[in-house]
């Protein structure tokens, strides 16, 4: 069916060296679902110009893209970078250490060097003013605003930009922190204000601290950035809409996004884990795990019933080695490790051999690349155990450099006191063994068991580990999605304008208390409606998913179950206790004849804004064997040697099967079918791989 | 199959990466369902895995002064529970006891679970946390004045509380009943069972996977590791005898030699008063865990510790005294004892080991009790935590401000919007210290000003503050740290100061406010680089005069 002509939907990426493009338009006389991808050079400082260029050399017009989905990693580079603005803190008094204080914890705990993370406001730009407001949102202490001229002249000297607000409790109340905003807003209109109840209303007051504070030093650079990039698109002829990825799996319109510019933090993962999501729904599976193998890292997320587990406990610069810096907006739940195919494996003082997480980056890269990279690579040891084509390296952009590949897992292999071979195989079973861990924090740590879920694996490396995760992991199907390598882009293209919204208040879960519950979900919803209804987005346009922290008294971590439809009543509170006790027992083995606490609500309001439709890919017919390319022999690490068929994915087409040992290649990555596994292709060009079930009943509990 | 038998080096090392992943699985799943804050929030806990005799294989976060508590435990399980069959599958043991294995003090509750691959038992998981109150003379069992264990709450001698699966009803009816807070007491029982439960089965998935040989060959393997890189670590320090003597706050006198040879680090503590007639004791083993302690310290280690690592280390002790007491002692504040043993070992090594090891931290738990009548709910309270203090400053940095003592390690301070909230207490300031002391070439890190602002009559306050008369340590003519103590600010306006205090009645109005020392100073302060000074003023860090006198600072404040 031809479309109308305004129906290009289009993602553009900026990353740190080239902006993408990916967009998708129905051929008018095939009916096919083309894919086209376009790459130039990112431009800073004037990041929009590389956003107009790529447009350009992709040869779209520009004017009949109907929807624009933007990705960006700005902010959290601003964070990384230490590139923000020069900012200020305006607290409760008695808290401005709160910052610098923070949660006192030392994850590195045998190590007397540790190096607490320094506060991103230092002491004498954190001031304090009076003013009490009670955990139950009472009034205890005035405000007192006579200190602000004061502070804001002092600010003014030091030629601060940006001014960040929290005040204690304010999740509760924020009558203080608005009253402050004001004041600040009229004594200085120039300078950047945020107040930490406009992006978060939960408690803990370093957490909120630490949010306000961090979205006040984005938020001058992203305010900058997500206007010229708007201004510019529509001065190059764009006239549909423009949207922003956003950390939560949604996205959100530019106006929106300026407000509070930090909601971006984790855009870049949060979109390909919602394609696993929309993949998952698509083709019948709920229940996925969800694994985006990158250069660098590699990072994975758990989608269970369909849905994407949206979480306020993030943190930025966290590890074994650091407490990190805590932002409590919402984003995915993932788990990110420093494993991805440039990779670098290395031998320590004890003959141990370690994989990650430094990396050879794009520069020098893997040895492969004949850059001057002497260090092996996860890609090196693919590449001399036959998984990666030495023929065909990057799509046959880079001829592999096999001389080097050899040395330098030569080097690693005279340490080990092995083979070369053995080493290789053991750079690809110790990178697989930290992607399980990985994977194992993201579902076991989190009360799933992993044989219960589909691995959709995407990203360059996706494919070429993803066999060996699931048999690991007793994962019975492995799915690669069509075009896994730009696969971020279709999940962006995918995307609802999605808004999620957290509020504590603590309440026994009590019928006594179904009134007080029910404004608290009510509260909170028409916040979200009157936010829609601002951009003209009527009520019965967007859905809501309500959800209830609850736990235990006295227990502090709550189990998020969601909430019946309509008013809560008496009755209503009985189905969320029992919804309660079942999902504990199911998580945590056990549950307590002991009263139940509803910690706060997560609201979900989605509106869906004209995504792609998927349509099935066309079958020619074409007969599997077109598809061969040849053979080659593969060494599948534990599992031995094998000669496989090397298949050409392009070529490959929906109803076709075949039996490992295979290999699938494309122009940007490689698939690894392993002995015993059947492949078909789906109507959507999907790869789904089916393993063999010996292993899953053998690690049956 | 595809299953391996052969034991390939990097076959072992995914069965330790596994064991790890593990006692972190055990670790989170514990930490999510415990009841107590003290468990949750401040993470005072611990997840182990042992190999069949005990020999600690693995460990999970939270605080690595349980690192090497578990082990001990499970062995001492091992030996109470010797008859044939008396260790059987799906059995759970308690022991909270230093005399049957608890090493710490009552309130700290080890549960232990063998893991039996068809007959064979292979390994153990365990786990221990703090538990708010098992009985005793006082709320929270822990009270300054206790002279005889029995007076510290229900002894657990490494008893069976889970037989095969099955719960045994009287034993926790018995703990139950002796808790001023069974609820609390049943929900960490719980969260503490069905982490080990979690331990097992992933044990036995591993052993399935791998085979139980390559298992035990892994387990064998990893600890020769640890071996491995202690006695790296040995190979460099300075051999030699050294020796220190340190008074303590309560006049006691403490004295420490340490034996460094190129293959052995030997701790003789024989040299130590006798056994306090109080709560202020530490047990062999808990004293064995502050010397390992400083031992993973030297070491420079990043990854968790095993029984190898410790293989070099020797302790030697005096039974009878303050390190190694004889029953009935009671060991209610032995986290302060044994932290002073602690800072003592690093205090005698520091001078000799090069950058090794810093200066003196606040180095106290600054252990901090407070309860009473919530005035929301009338319901009792009871806070149970540690603070926060400045950290001792290195020949390459400034101290850490504000972190838990050396004892703790990813443990978190409560909110004060959760502690209002929970306590019924308004928490009026959380702070850095301004007071003098720390200065240095690098200064050390601030302590903290936390005042609670108590809301309800006939609530109490205990605490057992160390580091008090005699303050954090410097080097290299650095300055000395400030004190750890508390002061309680009357209605009335008058002020108690207090390092040690039990059960003090304090009363609505009324506010608790503790201070927690600086660490002490490296270097002479005048060599602070000027700009630094000036950053430190400009902050509040050090104060005019102060720059002037002890800085040296000569221009004008900017």
């Amino acid at each position: 069916m031809p479309d109308a002509p305004a129906t290009i939907r289009a993602a553009t990426d900026v990353g740190g060296t080239f902006t993408d493009l990916v967009y998708f338009f129905v051929d008018p006389d095939t009916g096919v679902q083309e894919i086209v991808t376009a790459k130039s050079d990112t431009t800073p400082p004037d990041f929009e110009q590389g956003v107009l260029n790529v447009i350009a050399k992709s040869g779209v017009a520009v004017d009949e893209i109907a929807f624009l989905a933007h990705g960006t990693t700005v902010v959290i580079n601003a964070l990384t970078e230490r590139k923000g603005v020069k900012t200020a803190l305006i607290t409760t008094e008695g808290f401005r250490d709160s910052l610098e204080i923070a949660r006192g914890n030392r994850p590195d705990y045998f190590n007397l060097h540790y190096e607490k993370p320094v506060p991103f406001v230092p002491r004498y730009l954190r001031r304090e003013i009076p003013g009490r407001i009670t955990h139950e949102g009472r009034e205890r202490q005035a405000l007192d605003l006579s200190g602000l001229p004061g502070i804001i002249d002092h600010f003014r000297k030091e030629q601060v930009e940006a001014v960040a607000i929290c005040l204690l409790h304010a999740y509760a109340d924020p009558a203080h922190e608005q009253a402050v905003f004001e004041r600040v807003t009229e004594l200085w209109p120039e300078v950047s204000v945020v107040a930490s109840h406009q992006i978060t209303r939960e408690w803990r007051e370093y957490e909120r601290t630490s949010t306000a504070v961090l979205s006040a030093y984005v938020q001058p650079v992203a305010e900058r950035y997500l206007g010229r990039l708007a201004d510019g698109v529509r001065d190059g002829g764009f006239g549909g809409q423009l949207y922003i990825m956003q950390s939560n799996c949604g996205v959100d319109s530019v106006e929106k996004t300026k407000e509070i510019p930090i909601t971006m933090v984790e855009s870049g993962p949060a979109s390909g884990f919602w394609g696993a999501a929309e993949l998952g729904r698509l083709i019948g599976e709920p229940n996925v795990l969800a694994l985006d193998i990158g250069g660098t890292t590699a990072k994975c997320s758990l989608i269970e019933g369909g849905q994407v587990k949206i979480i306020s406990d993030y943190w930025i610069e966290r590890s074994r080695a650091s407490a990190g810096y805590p932002i409590m907006v919402p984003v995915v739940d993932l788990v990110e490790i420093g494993n991805g195919g440039g990779s670098i494996a290395w031998v320590d003082d004890f003959g141990k051999l370690h994989v990650g997480p430094q990396s050879a980056g794009a520069l020098p890269g893997p040895a492969a690349y004949g850059r001057g990279g002497t260090l092996p690579t996860t890609t090196d040891a693919n590449l001399a155990l036959g998984r990666i084509n030495q023929d065909y390296f990057c799509g046959g952009e880079i001829e592999a450099d096999m001389v080097a590949v050899e040395r330098s897992l030569g080097e690693l292999a005279d340490k080990l006191g092995v083979d070369h071979a053995d080493a290789a195989r053991g750079v690809v079973r110790i990178a697989n063994n930290n992607m399980i861990n990985a994977l194992k924090l993201i579902s076991l740590n989190r009360g799933h068991d992993p044989r219960d879920f589909t691995l959709v694996a995407f990203g360059g490396g996706g494919g070429m580990h993803a066999v060996a995760l699931a048999s690991e992991l007793g994962i019975r199907k492995v799915v690669v999605p069509r075009a896994a390598d730009v696969f971020s882009a279709w999940g962006m293209l995918m995307s609802d304008l999605r808004r999620d919204y957290f509020v504590t208040r603590l309440l026994g879960l009590k019928a006594g208390n179904a009134d007080a519950l029910d404004a608290v979900v009510d509260d909170v919803t028409d916040v979200a409606v009157a936010q829609f209804a601002r951009e003209g987005i009527s009520r019965d346009q967007v859905r809501f998913r309500r959800y209830g922290n609850l736990r235990y008294e006295n227990q502090e971590h709550g189990v998020e179950v969601l909430l019946p439809d309509g008013p809560i009543d008496a009755d209503a509170i009985g189905r969320i206790a029992e919804t309660f006790h079942e999902a504990y027992e199911r998580e945590y083995t056990y549950r307590l004849d002991a009263p139940v606490e509803f910690v706060g609500t997560h609201l979900v309001a989605i509106a869906e804004v004209g995504k792609l439709t998927p349509v099935p890919l066309p079958a020619t017919g074409r007969e599997l064997e077109a598809a061969v390319k040849g053979e080659r022999s593969v060494d599948y690490a534990t599992e031995g040697i094998h000669v496989a068929t090397v298949y050409d994915g392009a070529l490959l087409e929906p109803g076709m099967r075949l039996e490992g040992p295979a290999i699938i290649e494309t122009t940007g990555s490689t698939v690894v079918v392993h002995p015993d596994n059947t492949l078909k292709v789906d109507t959507y060009g999907n790869l789904i791989i089916e393993l063999d079930l010996i292993i899953d009943e053998r690690r049956a509990p | 199959m595809t299953a391996m038998t052969e034991s390939d080096p990097i076959t072992l090392e995914i069965i330790q990466n596994s064991l790890q992943a593990i006692s972190d699985e055990m670790f989170a799943a514990f930490r999510k369902t415990a009841m107590s804050a003290i468990i949750y929030e401040v993470l005072d806990m611990g997840t182990a895995i042992t190999d069949a005799e005990g020999n600690l294989a693995s460990s999970g976060a939270g605080i690595p002064a349980f690192v090497g508590v578990l082990d001990k435990a499970v062995k001492r399980i091992i030996e109470l529970n010797g008859e044939p069959g008396e260790i059987a599958r799906g059995d759970i043991f308690a022991t909270n006891d230093p005399f049957y294995g608890g090493v710490t003090h009552l309130n700290d509750v080890v549960l232990a679970m063998p893991v039996f691959a068809g007959d064979e038992l292979v390994a153990w998981t365990a786990n221990i946390a703090h538990w708010n109150d098992v009985g005793g003379m006082v709320p929270g069992s822990i009270s300054n004045e206790a002279h005889e264990i029995f007076q510290e709450g229900l002894r657990l001698p490494g008893v069976k509380l889970i037989a095969g699966g099955v719960p045994i009803k009287s034993v926790m009816e018995i703990m139950k009943c002796n808790s001023r807070l069974p609820d609390f007491l049943q929900g960490d029982m719980w969260a503490g069972i069905a982490a080990a439960r979690v331990g097992e089965r992933r044990i036995l998935d591993l052993v399935g996977k791998y085979g139980l040989a390559t298992f035990v060959a892994a387990l064998s393997h990893f600890m020769d590791y640890g071996e491995q890189v202690a006695r790296r670590a040995l190979e460099g320090l300075p051999k030699g005898t050294f020796s220190l003597e340190e008074e303590q706050d309560s006049g006691a006198v403490y004295r420490v030699t340490v034996e460094i040879t190129d293959d052995e680090f030997i701790v003789d503590l024989r040299d130590n008063p006798d056994q306090d007639y109080g709560p202020n004791n530490a047990s062999r083993d808990g004293s064995l865990v502050a010397a390992q302690m400083v031992f993973m310290n030297i070491m420079g280690s990043h990854g968790s510790a095993n029984g190898g690592h410790f293989r070099p280390l020797t302790l030697l002790t005096r039974p009878g005294s303050v390190f190694d007491p004889n029953p009935p002692a009671a060991f209610a504040v032995y986290y302060e004892v044994e932290i002073r043993l602690y800072d003592l070992i690093w205090r005698c090594l520091a001078p000799y080991l090069g950058e090794r090891l810093p200066s003196g931290s606040f180095a106290s738990i600054c252990g901090t009790f407070i309860g009473g009548p919530h005035p929301d709910t009338g319901r009792h309270f009871t806070i149970v935590e540690p603070q926060v203090g400045g950290w001792g400053a290195s020949g390459a940095a400034d101290g850490n401000s504000a972190m838990f003592s050396g004892f703790h390690g990813d443990t978190f301070n409560c909110p004060a919007e959760v502690a209002e909230t929970r306590y019924g207490l308004y928490v009026d300031r959380l702070a850095l210290n301004d007071a003098p002391g720390g200065e240095g070439e690098h200064r050390g890190g601030k302590g903290i000003v936390v005042e609670y602002r108590v809301r309800s009559n006939g609530c109490f306050f205990t605490c057992a503050y160390t580091r008090n008369k005699h303050k954090p340590w410097a080097l290299d003519g650095g300055r000395e740290g400030s004190p750890n103590y508390a002061e309680v600010v009357r209605t009335d306006g008058t002020v108690e100061e207090f390092a040690v205090v039990t059960a003090l009645e304090v009363n609505e109005g009324d506010v608790i406010r503790i201070h927690t020392g600086h660490g002490g100073g490296y270097g002479d302060p005048k060599l602070r680089p000027r700009e630094q000074v000036l950053e430190d003023l400009r902050n509040g860090f050090t104060t005019d005069e102060q720059a002037r006198a002890v800085y040296g600072l000569e221009e004008p404040a900017a």
